[in-house]
């Protein structure tokens, strides 16, 4: 009975300690959490010339390109349905022609907005 | 007059099995005559696809296997790759490693006991444990880029060199205060000892025959801690924590204690680390690993129990097999015999104190 009490005070205690702090959550999406610099977001690409590591290291098979007679890159396609954001193809670039952005909300609500393209993009 | 028992679906909707676990009880008024998980909610084939991706394709959906500690498995992945290949860790990257596997397993046993106590009707420690858990997650998520899939460890080291020391020894000045307040709230209380003591009593012989290993076998006094043998841990001083109650209440307690041993190990981590010597690591072209034709086998601590890797490689570019060992699936069939005997208010309380997760058993 006594340690019943004791121990309902104890946890009150710690209940009210933590009823006067200021709060560790953040009114998203009116307040927006700061991101650092390493943050693996949507992807974008300038600069490529077409080595094709991106090919071989990505897992989920998002990325392709398409090349003209002389041999530039265009219509570069990242398929954010199928990214992982593994941040594989950014390290392993060799040109380091991909980075990784801080943006995150990429919620759409059509499906060829979640199709990136660069380098030109497509004309099809 | 004839009586016949009840059967009960316990899952997959019950909020602590949230979907992913189903337990078949059969019950005769409260008690449990017999128990039968079923599982395989979660699967997601990640051997089968190890068989169809390059190696380095497959290093960044490893940390899947068990999101909450996603580090341990792509660490475990490397480590077979490496003994294969024969590449020794420099010292530094060996310390590097020592540290985020010691602080995710913290963050894993944080995780563990707000969701344990969310189970037993306890909301407020949920709240307290996740929020120390925030700081980790927010260190990884600055020095790697995202906060449960981190993709770090590369074949051969590390994908950069370690950076923003000072958040790790701030959370380890501040994480033993905090534990204390879990301990001053959790520990002796009255309601949390009655439903936890002398409930789910793992014997240890049965621990051995079931498989159990890592906190829910040393809660049942056996010292098995592969990490003393490990040569990541070589040159750390801390001590593998043997408890004897063999009850729900003791691999509570073995997990707070264990967070007590990790939080040194991370000191002596960065204690070396801040001499900042330079990063040596062996380069690997990621495009051609191949590992020479045979079996290749590593083990390796992690939060849930030992947690091993097995490749068999034709000397191709990818695994002829791989398989998963992982602590999690031996504690789901412990349930069979575990909860026999209980009553079904203790089932919960029971199956929580073991620290399944689902993903990791079904993989």
């Amino acid at each position: 009975m006594f340690i019943g009490i004791k121990s309902t005070f104890e946890g009150l205690a710690t209940v009210f300690k933590h009823l006067f702090k200021k709060p560790v959550t953040l009114e998203y999406p009116e307040k927006k959490r700061e991101l650092n610099d390493a943050f693996r977001g949507k992807l974008e690409v300038k600069g490529c010339v077409g080595c094709g590591v991106c090919l071989k290291v990505c897992p989920s098979g998002a990325i392709s390109y398409k090349k003209d007679e002389t041999g530039k890159v265009y219509c570069y396609k990242i398929d954010l349905k199928k990214c992982i954001f593994c941040g594989n193809c950014a390290y392993y670039c060799p040109k380091g022609a991909i980075k990784m952005t801080k943006e995150y909300e990429l919620a759409s609500e059509n499906k060829k907005d979640l199709i990136l393209e660069y380098e030109g993009g497509c004309n099809d | 007059m004839t009586t016949t028992t009840l059967k009960l679906n316990l899952g997959p909707q019950h909020p602590s099995t949230h979907g992913v676990l189903r337990l078949l009880l059969e019950l005769d008024g409260e008690k449990i005559l017999s128990c039968e998980p079923d599982i395989g909610y979660l699967h997601r084939g990640m051997e089968k696809m190890a068989e169809k991706l390059s190696y380095i394709k497959y290093l960044p959906l490893v940390d899947r296997i068990d999101y909450l500690a996603g580090f341990f498995y792509s660490e475990l992945l490397c480590r077979t790759v490496e003994k294969a290949l024969n590449i020794e860790l420099s010292d530094r990257v060996r310390a590097i490693r020592t540290m985020l596997l010691e602080l995710n397993r913290i963050s894993s046993h944080l995780l563990w006991i707000g969701a344990f106590l969310m189970d037993l009707g306890a909301t407020s420690p949920f709240f307290y444990a996740f929020r120390e858990r925030e700081m980790i997650l927010s260190y990884f998520e600055k020095l790697t880029g995202q906060r449960m899939m981190y993709n770090y460890f590369v074949f051969g080291g590390i994908r950069k060199d370690i950076e923003f020391l000072d958040d790790v020894q701030k959370i380890i000045s501040i994480l033993p205060e905090k534990l204390h307040d879990y301990e001053r709230i959790i520990t002796e209380n009255p309601i949390f000892k009655r439903r936890c003591v002398n409930k789910g009593i793992l014997e240890p012989e049965i621990g051995l025959n079931y498989s159990i290993t890592g906190v829910n076998l040393r809660a049942s006094g056996i010292d098995y801690d592969i990490r003393k043998n490990d040569y990541l841990y070589q040159g750390f001083d801390f001590a593998a924590v043997i408890l004897q109650g063999k009850d729900s209440w003791s691999r509570y307690k073995a997990r707070i204690l264990e967070i007590k041993e990790s939080i040194k190990i991370i000191s002596q981590a960065l204690d070396y680390l801040k001499k900042n010597e330079k990063l040596e690591q062996k380069h690997i072209n990621p495009l051609n690993i191949r590992l020479p034709e045979g079996e290749y086998y590593q083990e390796i601590e992690a939060p849930r129990g030992l947690a091993s890797c097995y490749i068999k490689s034709t000397g191709e570019d990818r695994p002829y097999r791989l398989k998963w060992r992982t602590g999690s699936y031996y504690s789901v069939n412990l349930l069979r015999k575990l909860l026999v005997g209980e009553y079904l208010n203790d089932a919960i309380a029971i199956a929580g104190s073991l620290d399944i997760i689902l993903p990791e058993v079904d993989k």
